[in-house]
């Protein structure tokens, strides 16, 4: 049974975005959609979160924002992770399948 | 890089807030156009789709809100804000700021003052090419007792097999010198340097060069840069003159830079000889080859990767090798490595705790101010009660209302610093004024420098962080129903002493302890100018002359001296005069140690104070003579006669009549031939030294001042005219000589009494600054309290009380207060005092007269400080105070 979908899990919104710039350069409600039909309506990323985020990011160089226009000929601010959002995403990666891994361990001891 | 990025970012986003406004909205748009596009291509119709997308994505003002917060500006701006808010509130009340800013500023200014003493003293590197591998050599005794001067020969053994320096320089501390040139000879103070002494300390040169290597006896001269600017006007064809140094013909080398007045911080020598050609320059150098004649100052640089410690370390064994080789001068000394340009080892001790003392009050000074300030915010604080809670209601933090008060003082504080640097401004320059009664050249003068603006600055900022945070705190925690209602909450709840009173009562206590010191340094000074110096001070004039710097022989000397001394004794006026080689109460004098033939060991220490003295000394001065006869105009060749005081009688020959018996000094005989009522020799506050005057004519030869010979005149009428006409009578024997420390002997009196004068000066400053404010913080706890209590006041007198008693319950309320205070401070003050015994002139620490009249006088302030707002309580009008609640 499906459940309502929820907030992100807490410290991986970040990362889940970098996880999703980095197949193709996207915009911000582009972002948000994908990552919940990925997770098949499990999350919901709602922009009171999201801006705030890619704002942050985009300060500190890990994504590149470009206005564009969309496929529907609107103009939107397309996002596209860079060389040093890359190397960040890699290491939260691996930082993340440890923590997962030892909870793992936890819960199944 | 990314933080530059950021910085950038961020500056952008403020200074062009409605695009960076402008660019959120587009985004936040674009995002709930995709979404909502998203929806009606699942199938929603237009009107569904954008309610759904503005709800799912919540308020937009919320959103822009969290993407400005997420970007450091945010808080800048929050802090800009604040600022300006505060710089508001500040300037709607000016009279209150004003004095706060001005107690922070006396507080600063105390402390700033202070630390330009020890930045000039202990922090200052010297100014010589890289200070930090700059070392000085020396000598200890007595198995490391501190510390002496090198003699000639220890300098050149290190020289020799010393291998941690890339090279080792000595210099004699101070030489003096006629120097030639401008309208008229002067008479200076330099140094004598060996001639790697400019390469050693790397010296960069204002012009020239410093010596070369071939220069160790050459007759060459390095100016300081101060007399290149005053004598030679900053001449800049100045290098490679001729220059009449003492009557000899030198070139002009080189000039030292600005501010560079040799290795030392205190002596200020403004020339520089060879080291080779001092037996030239001044009579009576000192002995080259003796290994115990300790004169030479040494610095050495430590070649690259050698510490201080490993060349300590070669040090101890090269004195060893010199102790073997030397077992009779050199056994049982060592040597020791210190950073070049620290204190002289031996009076770094006192002078470290002398500062430390200093800072102590300083910052006692500050505690007062701070203690005082965070009263009266503390009174603001309780009349902001309302606004807080008010604030509080409508959803401020706690943390934002903390903020805003800290920010509040911290504005307060860094003012207060400002106007404490302009203070310290202008008493650092009084405290240059002060000078020591020698007769050598001395730098003393402090300046405010950036060290000192820099201490100032963080004492500042942590005296704001102290006083703010207390009313901070308070004012933050309002009881909001009460406080809503206007009520005072921080003084009534029911605690007999507030934080208001506790902090007064120790600013009276503080101001209590300072002022009883303040008062003891008073009192001391006004005995310390009562001290029977032995002679009669008024109405007698100096001038020195230093016949040696001019080549004269001592035959041409002895017949100066007499040629002067008998034309300026028949000028108008003149009542007596005669010649010494010093002026008592120089801080120090020649001496010997002395004993008698035929008498047992002198008891106490056998060192003998030494002066010559000419005929009618005893007269000019005004010393009794008690014994024997007066010093004449003694023939140089017969047998040396000396006169001695009655401590010197007391001393040797146990109070029997000396007169006649032989006495030896350092190996000179002089028989005695009268005895003279006691002085004091070196300082006012000593006790009675044995002295033995000496006839001047019988030792200008054998042992010439090294200080020239003084003229001391005792005259009738004006002064001016005479000095005056004693110069001419000098210049007109020889107009060549340089005349110098020309003044009276009051003057000269008024600088011996320089110790306690500047301790004296610094308490009654800093006790005055506390008593002040002092009487402000009580002062404005009382008018507030007055304010607070408009309604009961109100209500007494519409029951009948009468205005006096008003005014007598405020007093009294006030007052208890004060004495409270007093009582607990004068244990403390009594206990302060204990440690200032030392420095003290004829009176006991528990001096009666400073204890009483001290806490009166307090109590006085106080009472003044109630009385102002005890008048305005009894004026309350009863129906207008009952009338405004």
């Amino acid at each position: 049974m499906q459940d309502e979908p929820t907030e992100l899990v807490q410290g991986t919104l970040e990362m889940l975005v970098l996880k999703t710039l980095s197949l193709m350069p996207m915009h911000g409600y582009g972002i948000a959609l994908r990552m919940e039909q990925i997770s098949e309506g499990a999350f919901r990323v709602n922009p009171g979160s999201l801006l705030p985020a890619l704002s942050r990011m985009e300060r500190s160089g890990r994504i590149k924002g470009e206005w564009k226009a969309t496929e529907n000929n609107r103009r939107a601010r397309y996002y596209a992770i860079t060389e040093k959002g890359r190397k960040s995403l890699k290491s939260e990666t691996a930082t993340w399948d440890r923590q997962i891994a030892a909870i793992h361990k936890i819960l199944e001891a | 890089m990314s933080l530059m990025k950021s910085l950038r970012a961020g500056m952008w986003a403020l200074r062009n807030k409605h695009m960076r406004n402008a660019e959120i909205d587009e985004e936040l748009r674009s995002f709930l156009e995709e979404s909502m596009h998203e929806k009606m291509r699942r199938g929603a119709n237009h009107e569904d789709a954008a309610r759904a997308a503005r709800a799912e994505a919540g308020s937009a003002a919320v959103i822009k809100h969290r993407v400005w917060n997420a970007g450091w500006e945010a808080g800048a701006e929050r802090l800009w804000a604040d600022l300006r808010y505060t710089l508001r509130r500040l300037s709607r009340m000016r009279g209150l700021v004003s004095v706060l800013v001005l107690s922070i500023g006396i507080g600063i200014a105390a402390n700033a003052t202070i630390f330009s003493i020890v930045s000039k003293f202990l922090l200052k590197p010297l100014p010589v090419g890289d200070p930090k591998t700059l070392v000085s050599i020396l000598r200890t005794y007595e198995h490391g007792q501190c510390c002496n001067n090198l003699p000639a020969p220890v300098f050149r053994d290190i020289q020799h097999m010393a291998q941690s320096f890339t090279g080792v320089a000595a210099y004699d501390e101070l030489v003096p010198a006629s120097i030639g040139g401008g309208s008229k000879p002067d008479r200076i103070w330099g140094q004598a340097a060996s001639a790697n002494y400019f390469d050693v300390a790397q010296m960069k040169m204002a012009a020239g060069r410093g010596f070369v290597a071939d220069e160790e006896r050459a007759p060459v001269i390095v100016l300081g840069y101060r007399i290149w600017q005053q004598k030679f006007e900053g001449d800049p064809e100045i290098v490679g003159k001729p220059l009449n140094v003492s009557g000899h013909p030198y070139t002009v080398v080189g000039v030292a830079a600005p501010g560079f007045h040799g290795m030392d911080q205190i002596l200020d020598p403004q020339f520089w000889v060879p080291l080779g050609d001092l037996g030239e320059l001044v009579a009576n150098s000192p002995k080259e080859e003796s290994r115990e004649t300790q004169w030479l100052r040494t610095i050495a640089r430590l070649k690259p990767g050698v510490t201080q410690a490993q060349a300590a370390g070669e040090m101890d064994a090269i004195a060893e090798r010199m102790a073997r080789a030397n077992p009779a001068t050199d056994k049982d000394n060592g040597l020791m490595v210190e950073r070049a340009g620290s204190l002289p080892a031996r009076d770094k001790r006192s002078f470290m705790l002398f500062l430390v003392a200093l800072s102590a009050v300083a910052l006692l000074v500050l505690c007062i101010a701070c203690a005082n300030v965070a009263t009266l915010l503390l009174v603001q604080a309780a009349q902001r009660q309302r606004e807080m809670a008010v604030r509080l209601s409508l959803g401020a933090t706690r943390g934002q209302l903390l903020r805003q008060m800290l920010l509040e003082s911290m504005l307060i504080a860094i003012a207060g610093g400002g106007a404490g640097v302009l203070l310290s401004l202008w008493s650092t320059y009084a405290l240059s004024s002060f000078r020591l009664p020698v007769p050598i050249a001395m730098d003393l003068s402090v300046q405010v420098d950036w060290r000192v603006l820099a201490y100032s600055f963080l004492l500042s900022l942590a005296a704001g962080l102290l006083f703010g945070l207390v009313p901070a705190w308070a004012a933050s925690r309002p009881r909001i129903s009460n406080a809503l209602k206007g009520e005072d909450v921080l003084a009534s709840s029911g605690r007999r002493w507030s934080l208001r009173d506790l902090l007064v009562a120790t600013q009276i206590t503080l101001s209590l302890t300072l002022l009883c010191a303040a008062g003891l340094f008073l009192r001391s000074l006004q005995h310390a100018a009562r001290i029977d110096v032995g002679f009669r001070s008024r109405g007698v004039v100096m001038m020195a002359i230093d016949p040696q710097l001019h080549r004269y022989t001592p035959e041409r000397t002895v017949n100066l001296l007499r040629g002067v001394l008998g034309r300026v004794s028949s000028l108008p006026g003149v009542i007596s005069a005669t010649t010494t080689d010093g002026v008592p109460l120089s801080m120090g004098h020649r001496s010997d140690g002395f004993q008698v033939p035929g008498m047992p060991k002198p008891r106490g220490e056998n060192v003998v104070e030494l002066y010559m003295a000419g005929p009618g000394y005893f007269q000019t001065l005004g010393i009794p003579r008690v014994a024997g006869r007066d010093l004449g105009d003694e023939n140089p060749s017969a047998q040396k006669v000396g006169i001695v005081n009655e401590e010197f009688v007391k001393r040797f020959f146990d109070g029997a009549n000396p007169v006649g018996h032989i006495v030896n000094g350092a190996g000179v005989r002089y028989e005695i031939v009268g005895v003279v009522k006691n002085t004091k020799s070196r300082t006012l506050g000593e006790r009675q030294r044995p002295v033995l005057y000496r006839s001047i004519y019988q030792n200008v030869a054998s042992d010439p001042s090294q200080d020239g010979y003084t003229l001391m005149t005792r005259y009738e009428g004006d002064p001016a005219p005479l000095i005056k006409a004693m110069q001419d009578v000098i210049h007109s024997v020889d107009p060549s000589l340089a005349i110098f420390n020309v003044q009276t002997m009051e003057e000269h009196i008024h600088d011996a009494l320089f110790l306690p004068r500047l301790v004296g000066t610094l308490f009654v400053v800093f006790g005055i600054a506390g008593v002040l404010l002092a009487s402000i913080g009580l002062y404005g706890i009382m008018s507030y309290s007055v304010s607070q209590r408009t309604k009961e006041i109100g209500v007494r007198m519409a029951m009948g009380a009468r205005s006096q008693q008003v005014q007598t319950m405020v007093i009294r309320k006030g007052l208890r207060l004060a004495v409270i205070a007093i009582l607990v401070g004068i244990p403390i003050a009594l206990a302060g005092a204990r440690l200032t015994g030392s420095l003290l002139y004829g009176i006991t620490p528990w001096d009666a007269m400073t204890f009483t009249t001290v806490p009166c006088l307090l109590l006085a302030i106080s009472l003044a400080a109630c009385w102002i707002p005890s008048r305005r309580a009894s004026r309350i009008d009863p129906i207008e105070a009952l009338r405004t609640e």
